[in-house]
């Protein structure tokens, strides 16, 4: 009689069983997303065309209601000064919590609250930006792109220090011990060691990030809020992509509809490629 | 502190042996004087890299009176030892004896952990490092640190990592060239990397790495090696190409080592410090520890009757 | 020490020691016949004690090589490694001692059947035997307990064998003119030096005792500087 039992038949079906049922699981999930890329193609694809990115919206009604240029800029010039403002922030966030506050109190509230922060909705970004920076007109304007860029940039704040941080965290100690050992002061070794060490996945969290701030509706509603023609002057009113879907998709105008689902296409071809980007950008990571 | 503790130069003249007079011979000293065991017969293995390099003799280290805590926690009581110059001397003992704390006290990385502390005297020459107005980061020069994981700085190139003592720090007037093949050479590492220094440093074998991060220890002209077992993480060849590394830079360093390896410690190490417990048990040149020990905690330890 | 760490080591080193120390056995049993066949000029027992010496150089060599493993296999340092070093010199000690034991039974047969004996040298020659056997299971007992003070005694033990082996040289010299008398009296002052060599052989092992105990190598006594003895 062999030693080696065979496996028993009970044992494979409920083997058998358990990987359909993490199929099925898997499957489940995946629908909804199939069917938002689905719907997506399907009614945005037909809106884009040359004129679809070249042109501002004319805001008529009726007749020629142009393209979405303005808004695509629009979002990338406020997401581009967000992540300015954002980015160093968390970044210098992040190194504090890692390299100076490890063990401390303080450091540990920090961090408590970064947290908290993750989970506000965005809209309570939207109208404290609203409340504190438009009314009271600061800048000498009301609405303008750069508190649009302020509201998104709390957003991401959070994001990017918590990314910050864990990327930071994986960097070994043995590499900070090893500089510090060769008799460099501290912030030579954060700066000289551990930032250049950290740095792919640093600016794959800051993408994410980016990427996330992008498909924001709720801030810019009460900071930028809307505008048909582009301007690259951040302190005035300025268009974007979220705001114009918004605006479109409740008219009763059925090209305006479907120009705001090209808008919706735009945007997660946007989100998309910030994505890619920073897949690829991980990958040459070495931690 | 007896005196076995305060080990002078190993050139202090060793009274005679008087043959049968059992009062005259202290312990220890056997009756025919053992062969003087660190006597440089054979020269570096690049003697003229080391005869450019400079720095052929270096100072020791005199510790008084060391005490240590993590927090509440008592790790080093009061060890008191010197360690002698260009010679190499082993600390051993059991985990948790304090051994690495020790060393990470000599080049004062161990107050880098938080909640830190060390008080005592370390005197590196006259200059006492814990004194009231010294640059750690100075001291750090002079002792340099190689640790038990080789961590060449991934983002570096070999040439880079091996001059990155002197390039984040700022040093300049240094020709980095020739600085780093004296210290690649030192480190026996030049003839197997010469053609390819600016690969990355990690494309390196753990044995080669470690080589690496001595070359970048000594290419800042340390006067003190400090070791925290560092071919714990290496295979047999290596370690042994190590050990022989070692017994060549101890003409131009003087050399302290952590290891777990008692056979290590045996064959490379002039004298052996054991530690039990924080504390120094016993300080005698190494033959002496391993042959006729003078306290029975050593003896138990080094014939592995307790773990 | 309850369960020792090395509780296989520990337990090699005592087998190996506990045979090479009944090697001393062996040397008394030797011993103890050769007297016999001395007294009793017994001649097939002089054969016999030369034949059993093979017993002897087997058990060195069984110990010898159970030595070289430990070496190799155990890496034995500070108390371990004096002891197994010990052992190698006491192996070679004990070696000797049997090989004085057949020089001893060699000259039987040469005195021939009815040798003119003559009991003050005899005596003197048995007495030899007795205390060197002694000296024997004193060394024995010495080096199993690692008893200095009992390894040191040995010297004083052997200084008596010493004396009588002078004794009997001086006994020899004088003991006439009849040429078979002399050659016997002859042989006899080649058995006490061979019954004197073993006390020495035994006097050794004590200076063995006394490194494992103290690390320290003493010759107990020097020969070459009589007046400075213990």
């Amino acid at each position: 009689m062999s030693a080696l039992a065979g496996v028993s038949s009970r044992r494979r079906s409920t083997d058998q069983v358990m990987r359909g049922l993490l199929l099925a699981g898997t499957l489940i999930a995946l629908v909804p997303l199939i069917l938002v890329i689905y719907y997506l193609l399907k009614k945005g694809l037909g809106a884009w065309s040359w004129d679809f990115f070249t042109t501002d919206p004319t805001g008529n009604f009726l007749g020629d209601q142009g393209g979405v240029k303005s808004a695509i800029l629009g979002t990338i010039e406020m997401v581009l000064l967000a992540s300015i403002i954002a980015i160093p922030l968390g970044w210098g966030v992040g190194l504090y919590l890692v390299e100076y506050g490890r063990g401390s109190r303080f450091a540990a509230v920090v961090r408590y609250f970064v947290d908290v922060m993750t989970g506000v909705p965005s809209i309570v970004f939207g109208l404290f930006i609203y409340i504190v920076v438009v009314l009271n007109g600061w800048g000498g304007s009301s609405f303008a792109g750069w508190k649009g860029s302020l509201a998104l940039g709390l957003l991401m704040l959070p994001v990017v220090t918590r990314s910050a941080e864990v990327v930071l965290l994986l960097v070994p100690d043995g590499l900070r011990e090893a500089a510090l050992a060769l008799g460099t002061p501290r912030w030579r070794v954060t700066m000289k060691v551990v930032l250049p060490t950290a740095l792919p996945g640093l600016i794959t969290g800051s993408l994410l990030a980016v990427a996330r701030a992008a498909g924001e509706t709720a801030p810019l509603l009460f900071t930028a809020t809307i505008v048909q023609s582009t301007t690259f002057n951040l302190n005035d009113r300025m268009n974007s992509l979220p705001v114009q879907i918004y605006t479109d998709i409740g008219s009763p105008n059925d090209q305006l509809v479907a120009r705001a689902w090209g808008s919706a296409l735009a945007l997660v071809a946007l989100i998309l490629i910030t994505t890619l980007v920073a897949r690829l950008a991980s990958r040459r990571s070495r931690l | 502190m007896t005196d076995e503790n305060h080990l002078g130069t190993m050139d202090d003249q060793r009274p005679p042996a008087t043959g049968s007079d059992p009062a005259a011979a202290p312990v220890g000293a056997p009756r025919a004087p053992l062969p003087d065991r660190e006597a440089p017969t054979a020269p570096a293995h690049d003697g003229a890299a080391a005869a450019v390099l400079g720095k052929q003799t270096a100072p020791g280290i005199a510790v008084t009176d060391l005490n240590a805590h993590y927090g509440a926690q008592h790790a080093i009581r009061s060890v008191s030892l010197d360690y002698a110059p260009n010679r190499v001397t082993a600390m051993i003992g059991p985990s948790g004896s304090g051994k690495s704390t020790v060393l990470r006290c000599l080049n004062r990385m161990h107050e880098e952990i938080p909640g830190a502390v060390a008080t005592g005297k370390v005197m590196l020459d006259s200059d006492d490092i814990y004194g009231p107005s010294v640059d750690v980061v100075a001291v750090r020069r002079a002792i340099g640190m190689v640790f038990q994981k080789p961590n060449p700085f991934p983002t570096m190139s070999i040439f880079d990592n091996v001059a990155a003592g002197l390039k984040l720090n700022g040093i300049r007037g240094v020709d980095l060239k020739e600085r780093v093949e004296q210290s690649l050479r030192g480190a026996s590492l030049w003839e197997e990397v010469k053609d390819r220094l600016q690969e990355p440093g990690i494309g390196l074998s753990g044995g080669q790495q470690q080589r690496l991060c001595i070359a970048r220890t000594i290419a800042v002209e340390p006067q003190v090696i400090l070791m925290d077992e560092p071919c714990s993480a290496l295979d047999p060849i290596a370690t042994l190409k190590i050990e022989e590394l070692i017994a060549d830079l101890k003409q131009r360093f003087t050399i302290v080592i952590v290891t777990h390896n008692m056979q290590q410690a045996a064959r490379v190490a002039d004298t052996t410090a054991f530690f039990l417990s924080g504390e120094l048990i016993e300080h005698a040149p190494t033959d002496q520890v391993f042959t006729n020990p003078g306290d029975s905690r050593t003896e138990e330890y080094v014939t592995g009757k307790f773990g | 020490m309850a369960h020792q760490t090395r509780q296989h080591f520990a337990d090699e080193l005592q087998r190996v020691e506990t045979q090479a120390l009944g090697g001393l056995d062996l040397v008394t049993g030797q011993l103890d016949r050769v007297l016999e066949a001395l007294e009793h000029q017994d001649v097939e027992l002089a054969a016999m004690v030369i034949a059993n010496d093979d017993l002897i150089d087997g058990r060195y060599l069984e110990v010898h090589q159970g030595l070289l493993s430990l070496f190799a296999l155990q890496a034995p340092v500070a108390g371990d490694l004096r002891i197994v070093a010990a052992l190698l010199h006491v192996m070679k000690n004990i070696e000797r001692m049997g090989d004085q034991c057949v020089n001893i039974a060699k000259t039987i047969p040469l005195t021939g059947h009815e040798p003119p004996v003559r009991e003050e040298v005899l005596e003197r020659i048995l007495r030899m035997g007795r205390a060197a056997r002694w000296e024997i299971t004193q060394a024995k007992a010495a080096f199993a307990a690692r008893d200095v003070a009992m390894a040191e005694d040995l010297l004083v033990r052997d200084s008596e064998l010493n004396l009588l082996n002078r004794e009997v040289f001086q006994i020899a010299i004088d003991i006439g003119v009849d040429p078979d008398t002399r050659e016997w009296a002859t042989h006899m002052v080649m058995v006490a030096r061979a019954i004197e060599r073993i006390g020495d052989n035994a006097v050794d092992i004590g200076e063995q005792t006394a490194f494992v105990v103290t690390g320290l190598f003493r010759e107990f006594s020097d020969s070459s500087h009589p007046q400075r003895q213990m």
